[in-house]
Formats: C-alpha cells, structure tokens, sequence
C-alpha cells in the first residue's frame, strides 16, 4: 500500500534517491556520456604555462563573479564582443569546442564588467597591464578593484608544474617537454604578465579575427574617401567607437598603450604611411605591422579589425585620422 | 513533561551559529554592495570584491543556512519521532566541526583558495570536511527516525530526508576535482560539462538547501504556531514528490544561449516551467491552512512571517520559471535582475520562515515565551521593507541595463557601444540596494537581539527544569 512507505524510513530514502536520480541520470549523467557535450574546435591547443599561470590568478581573484566568458548568439551581443561577421557563423559567439580544456568552464552567471570570451581578439596586452593596475585610471568611471599588487609576486615554476600534471591527468594534452620547459619559460615573470597573457589568450581558439590574408598589403591603394566630409563625420564616430579606448579620444595615444596616430612619428619612423597600409594595419593588426617590416611591441598590441569593420568603414576613419588637429 | 530530554543545547548550539555566520554573511554583503558602487572600498588582494563575493555567498548559504538547518531538523525530528537524537554526543562534535569548518572556509575564500565553481567554491580539503559533516548529519537524522516513536512520518521529515540525499548526491559529484596542490584542485569535468555538472548542483543546491529543508520547517512551525493543521495532507504528498522529481531536471536553465546543447536547455525551461505546479502545492496548502481562521494573522505574531514566507516562495517559483524562457533570458540573464529574484527567495522566503522557526524554538526550550513581541514584529516590517526595496531595485536596473546592451540603431549599430555607460547607470541604484541591505540587517539586528534576550531570559528558569534522565534507547 502506497500509505506504507510513510511509515519505512529506509524504503523511503531509497525511493527519494530513485526519484532525484531519475533527472539526475538524464540531464547530467547521460549527456556526459554524449558526443555534444565533448566537441573540441580544431586545433585547440593548451593554456601555455604563463596562461594557466593567469587563469589561476583569475580565479583565484575571483574574476568571474562579475566578468562572463561566453558571448551568446544574439545580435546586439556579437556586435558587442567583435564576433567576426566575416567569418563562419561559429566564429560569432561562443562555441562548445573552445572550452575542451577549461577545468572548470569559466563562463560566470553576472556580467558587472563586460564579457571576456573574445578579449584576445579585443584589447592588447599593453592595454591589459596598466588597466589591471589601475582601472579608474583607464576608465574613470569603472568600479573594478585595483590589482596592482599582481606585478609584486612571482610565479612558482615547480607550482605550475604540478598543476599542468594535474590537468593532465584529467586529459589537456601537456607533453612532457611543455612540463619540463614550464620554469624557464616562467623566469622573472609575475603573476601581472600571466594574467596578461590569460586575457590575450581568450577567444583565439577560433579565428575571429582578420579575414583578409597578413601580408598582402596593397600599398598603391588611395583612400576613395578622402576628403569626403560626410566620410570624415562618420570615421570621427566610429574612432570614437573601436579606437579611442586605446588610441584615446584625440587621438594623441595613452602612454605604454597605444601610440598617437595624429603625430608624425607613427609606427617608430618619421613621416606617414601610405593609405594602403593604414587600410591593411587596422585590418590585420600587429602582425600586419610585422609583414611591413616595421618593429612592433613584443607583446603584439593593435588588434585585427577585419571581422568588425567593413573597408568602407575604415576608409572613413582614416579620412578622418588624416585631418584631424595636430598636436 | 515528557520522561527524556530533547538535545535542546544542540539545537541552540546550531541555532546561535547559524545567526553568527548569518551576521558575518549580511555584513560581508554590506560591504560587497558598497564595492559595486565605491571601488575605494576594496582592499587589495584579501577584501576585495572577487574574493568577498563568495564569502556573503557561502557564509549565508552554509553558515547560516545549513546551520539552522541542522539545528531546526534536529528540533523537528526529535519532536516528530518523540525521542531524543540517537548520536547526542555526534550530533555535539558536529557542532564545533561545523563551526570550525565555516571559520576555515571563511579564511580560505579570503585567501583566494577557490575551485571557481558557485557554491562550490571550497577546495578540496574543506570539501572533505563537509561530506564528513554531512554524513553524521545523515547518520543521527535516519538513525533517529529508524529508532522513532511514533509510527507514522510526517511530511516535515520526507522533507528532510530528501535534503539528507539530494545533498550528499549533488555535492558529491560537484566536487569531483583532480587536486593540483594542497588547497589548489581543477573539476574533474571540462568546459560545457563543466558547466552542465556545476549548474546541475548550483540550482539544486537551491532547491534542497533554501527549499526542502525551509519547506520541512514550513509544515511543522506553521500548524504548531498557529495550531492549525495542514490543509490537505493529500496535497504535500502530491507536492513533495513531483517537486523532488522535477527540480533536479532543470539545471541548465542557468545556461540558457550558452554553448550547451540547445535539446539539453528546452529540456530544463520545459521542467522548470512544470516546476510551478509543485511549488504552487504547497503555497496553496499553506494559504488554505491559515485560511482556516485568517485572526491568526492578528492573535498569533508567528503566522505573518510564515504567510509572507510562502508568499515569497510563490512569487519566486512563478519568476524563476519565466526567467528560464529564452525571450525572457536574453534580456535579464547576466543582469542585476537575477541577484533580485535570488534575494527575493533568501531575504523573503528563507529569513522570514528560519527566524520564525527559531522564534519558536528558542522560547520553548526553556519553556518561556519569546522576549519581545513589538521587537519581533518591528523586525518583521524591517526585514519585509529592506527586502521589497532590494528586489525591486534590482529587477528595474537589471532590465535598464540588459535593455542598454541590446539597444541597437536602425543599421544594427549598437546604442550604447561603451560598456562603461551601461554600467555607471547602475551606481545610484546600487546605492539604493545598500540603503535596502542596512534596512535588512537592522532588521536582522532587532531578531538577533530579541532571541539571545529570550535565552537570557529562559536561563532564569533553568535551574528550576530539574531534567528527567535520558532514555535513550527505550522501546
């Protein structure tokens, strides 16, 4: 009689254990057994040693109570996050695959501060360091914690060791001569540039970034917006939009971020860039610079654009840029 | 009088910690409230928002609430089985286990030793301790009930064995981490199992420790303070089995347009919407048991903290469920939104019924009557209003704000570009929320006083209880 089970505590818990089991098996037991719960996007390779470095900071400090790493499909939000409209529809929000490694996901449940799944693709390191350091410094009106006191502490080579053999074990593919390299690799480095590197690292699992192949700048291109004053106004917004972040407002640049655009010293020689490989540079990024044979920061530095602005677009920024004030 | 005696020192024991961690835990809240719209209030690297968040999250949830858990489950299953605790001098070591536990757990969040994963923050060696906790919890709980005295269970102890097994179940495989170190441990799982796993536990660890346990004290303190009896009996049965059937399906309604399998969220938004009907169960067994005589609101000043409670509890299981809608997420998922809805449930739904229990409690362990009505009922209005006006607060910032995010012009362009202007318009209301968390807590202030002004007061009687000897195995 169904009345008897009121009065058997042990036949009791045992059918309440059934009865939590039931939803238990099929929402988290049998998906684990599946294929969709196990894909790995092509390529993926493990956190380097100075990564993982970072993304224990990361966690340590708790980061992800007020920063997210997933950009959702919709529109409004890979407009946001700079996922590559260019690109493959994987390309433009978070995707299963990018995560294979992450013990745990990192994906957070508040979003405080903006998401970072794409922040590789988004900011420079020369941008990361001084923000981390001082974030009311870089964006006065932000309420994120100073970590300054990152750049003070080391990291533990032998640490680091035990914790890649730990996730080795639970299946990210560390060889043996990643392990072994760990403490050379970690000299003189602090906890500052692992996090650094953490943030540098997000999101490049997929190619969200340059469509355009580095390397094939045409520098006999002409602006077909020069001068255009319609094109100017619009350039002056979308400066305002994707570049004065780092570049500043004017411009001018921010000191150990980004340099100014308007003096005439741009890319560390004198005088200016034909318009063609300004097209090329805002496109590709840093490694655009390198392919023109100029120095670049060691750290890269200027993100590729290609996924987020149309050539349009861009014609119009460096029409702008053209005759903006000079210091 | 009775011819044994009840483990009333462990009951209060667990009671008086659970009020200290839960003052530490709303403390601790105060001040992360005031970091979200004052940067200059962290204090790099042990106080800063990062590391405190967890702190509020598990003080609250494990300090304070699992705590009066286990006193008030000790204090209804010794009455529903009419004998004392089968282990007393266990149920005593787990006391300062647990004490000891939750100040290590604290020390440990604040130096930033976490597994990342909510409410499952605690690394490895803490993990340990818990389950240990746990199972003397689970072996003093069955082994009371197996050696009861009275044959039939009541609906507060199927409520309280189901905690006892959901719990071990989820925390279990949660916590399954391979350790890296001795406080450093990375999940077992990885990336959207990960996160199918965590958010698996993290929603039912609402569910069997803000809901089963709070609905045990529910159905026992509500008839034994307004001597009403429960509406329908058929109705919390109905409502016991399909609410722990179908809570543990709808995890991943937290990962709702993340890189989850999508079959895996419809199924989660389809059981968290049937998850009202049993929620409702018992909403509607405890309006039609005050029904009987509603003067009970006036004569009797526990049943307006156990109405409200409910009420609560009503309204948080019709909003949950709509946040688990696809439409719904995308705009408030992420958002201050869903800290108002979790506030609503823990600040309304747990605080309300958990200080009512121990209202009750406390007095009757000394056989006196409670301190201060006009405290407790100023503690009420208190805690009732500083509530309100948090939820509120953030249910109007969280949609001004995921508004702000999608607001998009006619070319698809987006309005507000710069993050940073969404989130600075979030800086007054902030400001609100603190001024609604001082209210609460002054209300929580008054309740702390008037329950250690209750024991000062019953400690005069005490001398006079000459107790019975214990009979601990009497058939």
């Amino acid at each position: 009689m169904a009345e008897a089970i009121y009065r058997k505590p042990v036949a009791f818990a045992v059918l309440a254990t059934v009865v939590v089991l039931v939803g238990t098996v099929a929402t988290m037991v049998y998906p684990m057994v599946r294929a969709d719960m196990h894909p790995r996007v092509d390529g993926l390779k493990p956190l380097t040693a100075l990564e993982l470095a970072g993304r224990d900071v990361y966690q340590r400090e708790g980061c992800m109570g007020c920063h997210t790493q997933t950009v959702r499909p919709l529109p409004s939000e890979v407009e946001r996050y700079g996922g590559s409209r260019a690109q493959e529809k994987g390309a433009r929000y978070s995707i299963a695959g990018e995560f294979a490694f992450d013990h745990p996901f990192l994906w957070g449940s508040k979003r405080t501060g903006p998401d970072l799944a794409f922040e590789g693709w988004l900011k420079p390191a020369s941008w990361h360091a001084p923000h981390l350091a001082s974030p009311q410094a870089v964006e006065p009106r932000s309420n994120m914690p100073r970590y300054a006191f990152l750049s003070e502490r080391g990291i533990d080579g032998a640490e680091m060791q035990a914790h890649m053999r730990a996730l080795r074990t639970v299946g990210v593919p560390y060889s043996d001569e990643e392990i072994a390299a760990a403490p050379a690799a970690l000299q003189g480095k602090t906890e500052m540039d692992g996090l650094v590197a953490y943030l540098a690292s997000l999101g490049k699992a997929v190619d969200r970034g340059a469509a355009a192949a580095v390397g094939e700048a045409r520098l006999d291109l002409k602006n077909p917006k020069a001068g255009d004053a319609l094109a100017v106004s619009r350039g002056q917004a979308l400066f305002a939009e994707n570049c004065a972040v780092c570049h500043g407002a004017d411009a001018r640049g921010t000191p150990d971020v980004a340099p100014s655009l308007v003096d005439d010293v741009f890319l560390g020689v004198k005088g200016d860039m034909p318009d063609g490989a300004y097209l090329a540079f805002i496109k590709g990024g840093s490694d655009e610079k390198k392919a023109l044979g100029r120095p670049g920061m060691e750290a890269g530095g200027m993100p590729p654009f290609a996924g987020q602005l149309k050539d349009d677009d861009i014609w119009s920024i460096i029409a702008f840029l053209r005759q903006a004030p000079r210091p | 009088m009775s011819d044994y005696r009840y483990d009333h020192r462990t009951v209060q024991g667990f009671i008086l910690s659970a009020i200290f961690w839960g003052v530490v835990g709303i403390l601790v809240g105060l001040l992360i409230s005031v970091q979200l719209w004052q940067p200059a209030a962290n204090f790099p690297p042990w106080l800063t928002y990062g590391r405190l968040r967890p702190v509020h999250t598990n003080g609250l949830a494990f300090g304070l609430g699992v705590g009066a858990i286990f006193g008030l489950s000790y204090w209804i299953v010794m009455r529903l089985c009419k004998r004392p605790l089968l282990f007393p001098r266990l149920a005593r070591v787990q006391l300062w286990l647990f004490n000891l536990g939750i100040a290590a757990a604290a020390v440990s969040l604040l130096a930033g030793y976490t597994q990342s994963n909510e409410y499952a923050e605690l690394e490895w060696p803490l993990d340990i301790a818990i389950v240990v906790l746990w199972v003397m919890f689970a072996v003093n709980v069955f082994g009371t009930i197996i050696k009861r005295r009275e044959e039939q269970m009541y609906v507060s102890l199927w409520y309280v064995m189901a905690t006892v097994v959901a719990v071990a179940v989820l925390y279990l495989v949660n916590n399954l981490s391979i350790p890296a170190g001795p406080l450093k441990s990375y999940h077992l799982f990885a990336g959207v199992n990960s996160a199918n796993v965590q958010w698996w536990y993290g929603h039912n660890a609402v569910g069997f420790v803000f809901t089963t346990p709070i609905l045990a004290m529910f159905y026992y303190f509500l008839p034994k303070s307004t001597g009403l009896p429960i509406y329908s009996h058929r109705l919390s049965i109905v409502a016991f089995w399909s609410l722990i059937f179908a809570y543990l399906w709808t995890g991943a309604h937290h990962l709702v347009y993340t890189p989850l399998p999508d079959w895996l969220q419809t199924l989660a938004i389809v059981f968290t919407i049937f998850l009202i009907a049993p929620s409702w169960g018992s909403v509607v067994n405890g309006y039609y048991t005050v029904g009987q005589d509603w003067s009970k609101m006036r004569s009797s000043y526990l049943t307006k903290f156990f109405v409200l409670g409910i009420t609560f509890y009503g309204l948080q299981t019709v909003q949950g469920p709509t946040q688990a809608l696809r439409v719904v997420s995308q705009l408030i998922h992420f958002t201050d939104w869903v800290p108002g809805h979790v506030h609503m449930g823990t600040m309304g739904w747990v605080a309300l019924t958990v200080c009512a229990s121990v209202y009750y409690v406390i007095p009757r362990i000394y056989g006196t009557e409670i301190y201060s009505e006009r405290i407790a009922n100023a503690h009420f209005w208190l805690v009732l209003v500083g509530q309100l006006l948090f939820s509120l607060t953030m249910w109007i910032t969280g949609v001004r704000q995921g508004w702000m995010w999608k607001a998009t012009d006619a070319e698809g362009k987006l309005v507000y570009r710069n993050f940073t202007d969404t989130l600075a318009g979030n800086y007054p209301f902030w400001q609100v929320r603190t001024l609604a968390g001082v209210i609460f807590a002054v209300g929580m202030l008054f309740f702390v006083y008037n329950v250690l002004m209750t024991i000062r007061k019953g400690r005069a009687f005490e001398a006079e209880a000459a107790p019975a000897p214990v009979a601990a195995s009497a058939a």
